[in-house]
């Protein structure tokens, strides 16, 4: 299988296929400033909450290099993985239900307390009709993490999968290294999707 | 790579209905239920209907492991509802040829809200627990976390059949669970998505659902047992997204359609017993199932739904109810919709209402959750020739 | 009234995230829900929170909210008759 493309975010940093993407501020900013420049056709984007920005931004960057951008699919998955889960949206929602005379939980930040909506919001951006999945491994192990994407195409409806790791601990805190893995392509092909490539690519942009 | 029959060695529910897997299906066969009407728990201003544990059934029941370490209500739930399961087999826990696989939506989140016992701020996170977990039972591998909404258990059991065929492992234990907290409540009645009463699946005067805890466990392997007893397979699992709203089901049933058509290639319509399915009893889910299950075909098909006896369990959901179903089948019995009385969905429906007998030896269970997914399995029993 | 109607704008806009949307962009009496500001269900539940939050107005469920939120003119005439705070 291959790599067709990958991308890694920090907040301060943006590297797509290899390259330094040039952006203006640090975190948060950084990514909106992304979307402004790059994107801004999806008002949405303000809803979501800082681990689903992160992702729509970089599934955006990572999908609009491919040749033909894949939409309205049920051959694409998209499989996330973090350490963190939701939790920066777990404390944020505890900050509405605490103090009990100033009780108002919100609906907008409960249904970000899973981590899975990410994959949700992409699936809707994009139309992916298939499958949605997030994992939760207690640090980023190359190897498992590898072995659950490959094992995504167990499923034959599956041809490509967009998968990485997506960790937000909060706007100033976060990381992606996000691939678009594809079973056969004769035209995209950047890299052979192995764990020596994978790790070779996260321990290069440590 | 050739296909390896997967089957199923063991179970366990750990639920407000009883300890055992045998237990908890004696008392859904009699139509026995743990929802009950809660006021003033947690210091929540509006009462809510849920299943949950008296007490302190697991502190007590998890005692007789006069465990040194320090372990939350949800990893004690866990740990009680594999080992239950594990004294069924002569499976080693601690072999590396053993996954730990977890299904859960929010674990230990209850400990931000009150953490009396100082647990570390880190053990909210779902790895670190799963990790506590696995660690009871000395298993050496990374456990895997699903966290995947609704639909975490069967996800984690497709996961499990996945390890099985590429021999990543030859034993799967997959257990699900979440436990009910302030956090999880409120979040729901900010959704107005509770019932006010015991939940009605499927019913036309259906208002919402209940939520409920308890741990599962199903304990898979890659190779059959040399005998000739029938066991239970899983055979076909999909998971599919409407693609469509972040929380709002899709009005064409788009993913759970999607993933019920991937299943039943291959399949035998008249083989199926009947469809369990999501059946949380809101308008939309209910509405949006009768139209997946008929697009798929089995609008003739007995389906019922658990949520009625157990309300709504989350991560155990997709677990507890595969077993419960299991369970039935091999009491060669459909069990009827607990809280269903009158059609109350667009497309007509064979809602199972009472217990039923069946001959029929295989099931799909149907599952959809928060980000709009959807998944489904096909499960079978027979024998491994 | 006008100034129920612009501070109810800019909680609004605050509470539903709508970037880049200023009150003189919103309609008073265009439709909330649907076409004008396209808002959805979960949109609904955060204005059921507002209006308590806010006003000290408890509505009891959607399909009061649906009457109410029909337009920002027939919020803000609700909130000048039922408000608490």
């Amino acid at each position: 299988m291959k790599i067709t493309h990958w991308i890694h975010i920090r907040p301060d940093v943006i590297i797509l296929d290899g390259k330094a993407l040039v952006s203006t501020g640090k975190g948060i900013e950084m990514l909106t400033s992304v979307y402004r420049n790059r994107i801004n056709d999806y008002p949405k984007y303000f809803k979501m909450d800082s681990l689903s920005k992160l992702g729509f931004i970089a599934s955006e960057l990572l999908l609009q290099e491919e040749k033909e951008r894949l939409v309205n699919v049920e051959s694409r998955a998209i499989v996330f993985f973090n350490r963190s889960s939701s939790l920066c949206d777990d404390k944020n929602y505890q900050e509405t239900i605490r103090d009990k005379d100033n009780y108002f939980p919100s609906p907008a930040i409960f249904v970000y307390t899973l981590p899975n909506i990410v994959t949700g919001e992409i699936a809707i951006r994009n139309k992916y009709y298939g499958e949605t999945s997030f994992y939760v491994l207690d640090c980023l192990n190359t190897e498992k993490m590898k072995q659950i994407i490959d094992d995504a195409f167990q499923d034959e409806v599956t041809e490509s999968v967009l998968g990485g790791w997506l960790e937000c601990y909060d706007n100033n805190n976060f990381e992606a290294y996000l691939f678009i893995i594809k079973k056969n392509d004769k035209e995209e092909f950047l890299l052979d999707w192995n764990i020596e490539t994978i790790n070779k690519l996260i321990d290069t942009n440590k | 790579m050739g296909y390896i029959m997967i089957v199923k060695i063991a179970d366990n529910i750990i639920s407000p209905l009883g300890m055992t897997s045998e237990e908890n299906y004696r008392e859904v066969k009699k139509g026995r239920t743990a929802l009950k009407v809660y006021k003033d728990r947690w210091g929540l201003p509006e009462p809510f209907t849920a299943s949950l544990f008296q007490g302190d059934t697991i502190e007590n029941a998890f005692s007789s492991f006069h465990s040194h370490a320090q372990y939350t209500e949800f990893e004690k739930a866990a740990i009680l509802s594999i080992h239950q399961a594990l004294q069924q087999t002569d499976v080693n826990p601690s072999s590396d040829r053993v996954q730990f696989i977890l299904s859960t939506t929010k674990g230990n989140i209850s400990l931000l809200d009150d953490n009396p016992y100082k647990f570390p701020e880190e053990r909210v996170l779902l790895g670190s627990s799963a990790k506590n977990i696995a660690g009871f039972f000395h298993n050496p591998n990374q456990p895997i976390v699903i966290s995947n909404a609704c639909i975490s258990g069967v996800c984690a059991q497709i996961t499990a059949m996945r390890c099985l065929q590429n021999g990543s492992c030859d034993i799967a234990i997959v257990t699900g669970a979440d436990i009910q907290s302030r956090f999880i409540v409120s979040g729901f009645q900010s959704f107005q998505a509770l019932s006010p009463l015991p939940c009605k699946p499927f019913d036309r005067d259906r208002c919402g659902l209940n939520l409920g805890e308890a741990a599962a466990t199903v304990i898979y392997s890659n190779s059959a047992p040399q005998d000739s007893e029938e066991r239970w397979m899983p055979v076909s699992g999909a998971i599919r997204n409407d693609a469509n709203h972040i929380s709002g089901p899709s009005r064409t049933g788009e993913g759970s359609y999607r993933a019920l058509r991937s299943i039943l290639k291959g399949q035998d319509v008249n083989s199926i017993a009947f469809v369990n399915s999501h059946g949380t009893s809101t308008a939309y889910n209910d509405e949006m199932e009768s139209i997946a299950i008929t697009r798929a075909g089995l609008q003739d098909i007995p389906v019922n739904s658990l949520k009625g006896y157990y309300g709504h369990t989350m991560g155990a959901a997709g677990i507890l109810e595969s077993v419960i179903s299991m369970h039935a089948l091999d009491d060669s019995t459909i069990l009827g919709t607990k809280g269903f009385e009158n059609a109350g969905v667009s497309h007509p429906l064979h809602i199972s209402s009472q217990n039923e007998q069946t001959d029929k030896t295989a099931f799909i269970k149907l599952l959809s959750g928060f980000g709009g997914c959807n998944a489904s399995m096909f499960f079978k029993k027979g024998i491994i020739l | 009234m006008k100034e129920t109607i612009l501070k109810l704008k800019q909680e609004i806009i605050e509470a539903l995230n709508l970037e880049d949307i200023h009150p003189e962009d919103i309609d008073d009496n265009a439709p909330l829900f649907g076409s004008g500001l396209g808002l959805d269900s979960i949109d609904a539940l955060e204005l059921i929170v507002l209006m308590e939050k806010n006003y000290g107005i408890k509505l009891k469920d959607h399909a009061e909210g649906k009457a109410v939120f029909q337009s920002i003119a027939v919020m803000a005439d609700y909130i000048e008759k039922n408000r608490k705070k």
